[in-house]
């Protein structure tokens, strides 16, 4: 019964064009294969995420912040001691990360960052829409379908645009009562088609997360919370293709700490939410891509309050049944004092737009003509990394 | 009849909704009522005359960072500086340990988003405080980038307020001088290459790390989103001169004395605009086809008043406000009509707004625009006679709309079209707090039926009027009015 909720709340979502399409074309629409998208704001500490252990500047560098009990991938790379879940992907080579990649932008501003990160411009404000609308709007779709899933309010840049999304998020105020929202759809189907569609999805959408446990909990722990509802919604047959999950908290300016403190608890919470997410998507895991992803990384060496300051090269990951992982995807470029940018800052080798292309053309089969210009706007010159999904 | 039916069109579209009684007294002369409300001299509400200045805003700011700066590594370059300045270690002890600078300044941010919202709520000349709203958006200082985090209020308060009802071409000078601007769009970060700056620093040898080339981020915005709008007819080459003719434009950036003295109680060096000679590109320009001779700050003043009077210009913002006024794809026969007006009048806002008012088309389906979260929580307050918030809650409750107030996502400011605001989530969230509102408000000695029609007139609908007569409780009455089309739609 819920599953032909949610159809029906796609289908009325598209408004009045999709209302004549057979529903039986469902079915058959898209393939299986899903993309989450978290967002992790704030700029990560990639080389506390991922540790280069093996670098011989590594000790020095760190300072009081450098691992002693990293899991250790390889001689070269160690994952945080919170990360045992993606220690355990990474075994079953589900994981690949991908170290001292960076967008375009070269200064250090999270607002202009973070806006590089989303439009997929390579500088800030070059566009009001998102890379990955502009992806999920290449796939042949049924009309009016949506493709994409903000698990907030309102869909973050990296889904805004041209084609339409569906949102869900945890609410502060209490829930209508179900007699009140009877009465207020009434309403709005007498004269108000446009109010009726929006509230038809939000009903459908909530009806589906009804027994999201903690679904409005607050802070670092919310993301587990987020991951079991975009799960609800990825694994249902005529679901959305792609959500984005955002969390924040990751701007350690201050005391980062080790294996406590607060970059730890982050990751802590990140690691738990990667494992639920995997959890609760059962058998769809297997077609499954994760990319996780923030605007920048942070100084390499520690600055005087214990914590690190905006920096250039991050890293990200790729997880999910889909990926060809048990390896880290880098060109090391090293940590001493003439190997780091402005020397003070990872120095990026890797562009985060190569690894979203080559993502985004061997996972949805997005074409490379269209990465290089609608996805990634300017950057046909910049070749998709090949290989990153098993064959 | 017809009369309520056009003073419900007037209220809820030109101003923020009607309170108890106001259609009776718009209903003789609902557009009348609109222009009067336009003229030149026009007290400032009180709860934003007790407002902070711009200056305050920028020295809470500064010395926040500074004391933020202190607790962290990189010390040393602000030891350096209060050295030279004078300031003794002990001072700046106290600067780095006085936490309540942080408290201070969310509060102040916090008292600035109520004021701006009590005035709304409170104001008898409502389609005034609407046209603030609407410039301050068009002209967007937001409150996401952090740099310029304290100063939207300020910004709407001393660029935009006094020129409603003047001339635009004062109000662009006006946003484009307020460190407001300056600090959102980066302009106080450009220098030009050949300035006196630039060279004098070239000649030392630790010139590393200083500004050495201008930033377009203003220029652009000018171009783009402030005066011809994209299509308006200009080039990378003209953002590129308008950017050089604006080098130079910055603010008078307080120095850590000046946090000093304030702690101490004498009176701060700060000001607003400067501006910055050896910061500016010399020489003349080309912009649009016309050459502005050298002559420091008249140079870009004289830029910016011939942007303003552009037809481009007259042609963009008259389809903002028609977007705005009449609806999501004004008619073209209504955008001719207020360009006309603005042209004729070399910007005048007040012979522009009237052309708006004068539109028939404005009159004609009084449901055309979806109300955005703010206007939507303001008329809901107003219908129900509210005069006091708790602090903070009216910026709690549009924030959960979808809508931080102050904080717009991109300096093109918050979207005027429907489907921006009508996703399933955000709806929902408009009845979760139509419920909230209508549980807070409800009392024995208040009716819906009244209050809707009190706010709608004509407008309410024979449906809602119905669902609020059949409603279980007086709390779900006031749920299903302010969750109705006809008020969320004006």
């Amino acid at each position: 019964m819920k599953p032909m909720q949610l159809s029906r709340r796609l289908l009325l979502a598209a408004g009045g064009a999709a209302l004549s399409f057979p529903a039986l074309s469902w079915a058959q629409a898209g393939g299986a294969k899903k993309l989450v998208l978290v967002v992790l704001r704030g700029g990560l500490d990639g080389l506390a995420a991922l540790a280069p252990i093996g670098d011989p500047d590594y000790t020095r560098v760190r300072g009081r912040l450098a691992q002693a009990d990293a899991l250790a991938l390889n001689g070269m790379f160690a994952l945080h001691p919170r990360l045992p879940k993606f220690n355990a992907l990474y075994q079953a080579g589900e994981l690949l990360p991908v170290h001292a990649c960076a967008t375009p932008y070269r200064e250090r501003s999270h607002f202009d960052a973070q806006n590089v990160l989303e439009s997929g411009a390579a500088q800030p404000f070059g566009r009001d829409s998102g890379w990955l609308n502009a992806a999920l709007g290449t796939l042949s779709t049924s009309a009016g379908r949506e493709r994409g899933l903000a698990l907030s309010a309102q869909a973050p840049l990296v889904l805004r645009g041209p084609n339409a999304v569906a949102t869900w998020s945890p609410s502060a105020l209490p829930a209508p009562a179900s007699d009140t929202i009877a009465r207020v759809m009434d309403l709005y189907e007498r004269s108000d088609p446009a109010l009726a569609t929006a509230l038809h999805g939000a009903i459908a959408a909530n009806s589906l997360v009804d027994g999201a446990d903690g679904a409005g909990a607050r802070g670092p722990r919310a993301v587990s919370a987020l991951a079991r509802v975009a799960a609800t919604f990825l694994r249902q047959t005529d679901g959305p293709t792609a959500a984005v999950v955002e969390m924040s908290g990751w701007d350690t300016h201050a005391n980062q700490g080790l294996e406590q403190g607060p970059l730890a608890r982050n990751l802590g919470a990140l690691d738990d939410g990667l494992d639920t997410l995997k959890t609760e998507l059962g058998p769809a895991w297997r077609d499954t891509l994760v990319v996780i992803i923030t605007e920048f990384g942070r100084t390499a060496a520690p600055n005087g309050a214990g914590g690190t300051d905006h920096g250039t090269a991050a890293a990200a990951f790729l997880a999910g049944g889909v990926v060809a992982g048990g390896r880290v995807l880098s060109d090391w470029p090293g940590l001493s004092a003439g190997a780091l940018l402005e020397r003070r800052d990872l120095r990026p080798t890797t562009d985060l737009r190569a690894v979203l292309k080559g993502a985004l053309a061997d996972h949805l089969r997005v074409s490379s003509a269209a990465l290089g210009r609608d996805v990634f706007p300017d950057s046909a010159a910049l070749a998709p990394i090949q290989g990153l999904l098993r064959a | 009849m017809t009369d309520m039916r056009t003073a419900a069109i007037a209220a809820n579209r030109f101003g923020f909704g009607a309170r108890p009684g106001d259609l009776r007294a718009i209903a003789g002369d609902p557009r009348g009522w609109i222009k009067a409300q336009f003229a030149p001299q026009a007290s400032m509400p009180a709860p934003i005359a007790a407002l902070p200045p711009g200056e305050d805003d920028l020295l809470a700011f500064g010395r926040w960072i500074a004391a933020r700066r202190l607790r962290r590594g990189n010390a040393e370059g602000i030891e350096r500086q209060a050295e030279r300045q004078g300031v003794s270690d002990e001072e700046l002890r106290m600067l780095s340990t006085e936490e309540d600078f942080i408290a201070t300044f969310r509060s102040r941010a916090v008292t600035a988003i109520g004021a701006r919202i009590e005035a709304a709520i409170t104001s008898s000349a409502p389609a005034r405080e609407r046209a603030v709203h609407f410039w301050s958006n068009h002209f967007t200082v937001s409150a996401a980038k952090p740099a310029a985090i304290a100063l939207p209020p300020s910004f709407e308060r001393e660029a935009i307020r006094p020129h409603v009802a003047g001339n635009f071409t004062d109000m662009l000078a006006a946003s484009t001088q307020h460190p407001g601007m300056l600090i959102y769009l980066d302009n106080w970060l450009s220098v030009g290459p050949n300035s006196v700056a630039v060279q004098r620093r070239a000649r030392r040898a630790h010139g590393q790390g200083q500004l050495t080339g201008i930033n377009e981020n203003l220029a652009r915005e000018i171009l783009e989103l402030h005066t011809l709008g994209v299509g308006g007819g200009y080039g990378q080459a003209d953002v590129q001169s308008l950017a050089a003719i604006l080098t130079g434009w910055t603010y008078d950036r307080p120095r850590l004395i000046d946090y000093v003295r304030e702690a101490r109680g004498e009176r701060s060096g700060a000001s607003l605009f400067e501006f910055d000679a050896p910061a500016h590109e010399p020489g003349a320009h080309m912009l649009l086809g016309r050459v502005y001779l050298e002559g420091g700050v008249a140079q870009g003043e004289r830029a910016l008043a011939d942007l303003a009077q552009h037809p481009s210009t007259a042609r963009f913002i008259a389809t903002k406000l028609t977007r705005h006024y009449i609806a999501d794809d004004p008619p073209p026969t209504a955008v001719a009509r207020v360009a006309a007006a603005y042209a004729r009048s070399d910007g005048d806002l007040r012979a522009t707004m009237d052309a708006v008012v004068d539109c028939d088309e404005a009159w004609a389906d009084p449901f055309a625009k979806f109300k955005r979260p703010e206007e939507y929580a303001i008329s809901a307050l107003r219908a129900a006679n509210i005069q006091t918030l708790p602090v903070g809650a009216g910026a709690a409750a549009i924030g959960a709309m979808g809508q931080r107030v102050y904080a717009a996502p991109g300096p093109d400011g918050w979207s005027d079209r429907a489907e921006s605001w009508l996703s399933a989530d955000l709806v929902y969230k408009r009845i979760e707090f139509a419920q909230t509102y209508g549980e807070r408000t409800a009392r024995a000695d208040i009716d819906a039926r009244q209050i809707g029609e009190d706010a709608l007139g004509p407008l309410f609908s024979a449906d809602t009027r119905q669902a609020v007569q059949r409603a279980e409780s007086p709390a779900q009455a006031l749920t299903l009015l302010f969750a109705s089309p006809e008020f969320q739609r004006r």
